[in-house]
């Protein structure tokens, strides 16, 4: 029973993450006069949906896992990519490059998606805080992050280890992508100014998906494909070390399930 | 400055009316006041130890640029027309016009306030404040944001070890690929240290050693809540206010039970933060323009929210009761300056222990 429980909270949350981001594309013609009338209320209420729906996630996630050993895995490994994104502060990579995606998609793949989901979020929260960049778009980031490291749970394990870097490569290839893609829609709607990229309440799903493609293109393709050659230069280098370094440690953690 | 004393509440809630009275009201000479009220407050009530993150004024610069670019080359409407583009380039192609310029350069203005709205918070709160703000529900959570901020700094020292030692080995990095034997021994190591932390937590009595499950009824409880908050969310594009109290309705659930949830944890406060009367002005001032901007108040011309330069360029209106009631964002910057003493700012509050243990 209180697995189901947990599994339907998984699904309304992803539900809730998906459709926060996706709102701008699907708000039907009836609404428009609504959104329209109060501009500011559609987004400000998004992130606010989207806190609680984390929020939410985190108690029942943390309700699972508070185990001595994967609160001190988590905080260490949290540390290390924390430490990442200040070097990338400190001496920024032209492009969309940062190296804070690789040691999440890593430690998803060989913790699993709960711990990916996790460190996921930790890791932007944490190093949000240590460079001071705490604002709107944490909880998004946050968020995004989170789904990186859980997919990167979900993915098959190969016997060989050069089909194992073929399929980290190409999934840190694809979010790299995919995660400025999906953060571009949070203020996507902010900047509603009647142009053929900006968001037009109303538009249909059609249209939406056009003026939005036409607004990445523009604005986020080169700097994130920069982001995703960062990720595959990033685990073709240390992936495999990395992988297995994490999966010695995880036997020795031996995260037990006590279902 | 006794930052750490400040009570990081009353910050986020001046933080809060900041980006909101940005992001409501239309007009760059509000925008203007909210921006240089944070960069007051931002000069003023930094601590001492916290010099800017970021270079803001040349952020400032990329981003009125870009926004003002893309919006005076995507847009063709507006009466002056500065020259004309070919047609049949693809988007950009017509005429490109000072009021869509003005319009970008607007966005643009935005931004940075909010940009400079929380580059003041970073600045003025400290990352333990921050911390601290954390629901004690989500107490486990907390612990790993402290371990990971303890541990930064030692992580950054291990680091320079390592490179130290692989460079008294004759290892010089040069490419990406000479950065493997540094960062693999510091995972390790890292790791190696997660271990000692674990066991030394589980030595001092902290948690269990295995997993456990939240109880079914507090899950109930949270899926409530949250189909509440998310039915309410949908409905609020349709008929606004209904929707609007079914979501508050969802989100007080959710409060509620992390508050139950908080109660069951045993919490000490080494140094109290008391609600002072400096923290209540800062929080009164701070909303004082929200009450004006969303109240039907008839003495205040809400035409002055809503500025667009199309057709024809104009001069923006202003309102001066709404203008003086946004300069009230910058009280603390006042506070502090007036008082002299910026110690005024943070009342310090002699550190004794206070034991909220609920068990």
């Amino acid at each position: 029973m209180r697995q189901g429980v947990t599994a339907v909270i998984y699904t309304v949350s992803a539900v809730i993450g998906v459709a926060a981001f996706a709102y701008p594309f699907v708000l039907p013609q009836t609404a428009v006069a609504r959104t329209t009338a109060h501009a500011v209320d559609a987004p400000l209420l998004t992130l606010f949906l989207i806190v609680i729906s984390l929020a939410v996630l985190l108690v029942e996630v943390q309700g699972q896992a508070v185990s001595a050993k994967v609160v001190a895995a988590l905080g260490v490994l949290v540390a290390v990519t924390a430490v990442l994104r200040f070097l990338d502060t400190l001496f920024p990579i032209p492009g969309g490059f940062t190296p804070i995606f690789a040691p999440i998609i890593l430690a998803g793949y060989v913790f699993g998606a709960r711990f990916g989901f996790l460190l996921g979020t930790m890791a932007l929260l944490a190093s949000a805080l240590i460079t001071g960049n705490v604002g709107p778009w944490l909880p998004y980031q946050m968020f995004t992050a989170g789904w990186v490291g859980m997919t990167a749970g979900w993915l098959p394990h190969p016997r060989r280890p050069r089909r194992q870097i073929i399929l980290l490569v190409c999934f840190g290839f694809a979010w790299g992508l995919l995660f400025g893609a999906i953060m571009n829609l949070y203020f996507w709607p902010f900047v509603s100014d009647g142009t053929a990229a900006s968001w037009q309440p109303g538009s249909g799903l059609r249209d939406g998906i056009g003026r939005y493609a036409a607004f990445y293109l523009v604005t986020s393709l080169v700097w994130d494909v920069g982001r995703g050659v960062g990720n595959v230069a990033l685990i073709l280098v240390l992936g495999m070390p990395t992988v297995r370094a994490l999966a010695r440690f995880r036997d020795r953690f031996q995260f037990v399930k006590t279902e | 400055m006794m930052n750490d004393d400040l009570d990081a509440r009353s910050w986020v809630v001046w933080v809060a009316a900041a980006v909101i009275t940005a992001l409501a009201a239309h007009n760059p000479f509000y925008t203007l006041i909210v921006l240089a009220a944070a960069g007051a407050v931002g000069v003023v009530c930094a601590r001492p130890d916290m010099g800017l993150p970021l270079p803001l004024a040349r952020i400032g610069l990329v981003i009125l640029f870009f926004t003002t670019l893309f919006n005076a080359l995507m847009v063709h409407v507006g009466a002056t027309v500065l020259f004309r583009l070919p047609g049949n380039w693809l988007w950009i192609g017509g005429p490109v016009t000072v009021e869509a310029a003005v319009v970008g350069a607007g966005n643009g203005l935005v931004l940075f306030t909010l940009l400079v709205v929380f580059t003041t918070m970073n600045r003025v709160v400290s990352t333990g404040e921050l911390v601290r703000l954390a629901p004690r529900a989500l107490r486990d959570l907390a612990v790993v944001v402290l371990i990971a901020i303890t541990y930064v700094p030692e992580t950054m020292n291990q680091l320079r070890r390592i490179r130290e030692a692989q460079a008294i080995r004759g290892h010089r990095v040069r490419g990406l690929r000479d950065w493997r034997p540094v960062l693999i021994p510091l995972l390790i190591g890292g790791l190696e240290r997660a271990m000692g932390v674990a066991e030394a937590m589980v030595a001092r009595g902290y948690g269990s050693t295995a997993d456990s499950r939240q109880p079914l009824a507090t899950q109930l409880v949270l899926l409530l809540g949250l189909l509440a908050a998310f039915a309410g969310w949908v409905i609020s594009f349709w008929v606004g206010w209904p929707g609007w109290m079914l979501m508050g309705g969802g989100v007080v659930i959710i409060l509620l039970l992390l508050w139950q949830l908080g109660r069951q944890t045993p919490f000490t406060r080494y140094r109290p933060r008391p609600m002072t009367k400096w923290h209540v002005g800062l929080m009164g001032t701070a909303v004082f323009p929200l009450l004006l901007i969303f109240l039907p108040l008839p003495f205040v011309d809400k035409t002055t929210f809503n500025y667009s330069p199309y057709p024809q360029l104009t001069i923006p209106g202003f309102d001066l009761l709404t203008g003086f009631s946004m300069l009230l964002l910058s009280y603390p910057a006042l506070a502090g300056w007036f008082n002299g003493n910026e110690s005024q700012l943070a009342p310090t509050a002699a550190p004794q222990v206070k034991s909220d243990d609920n068990d």
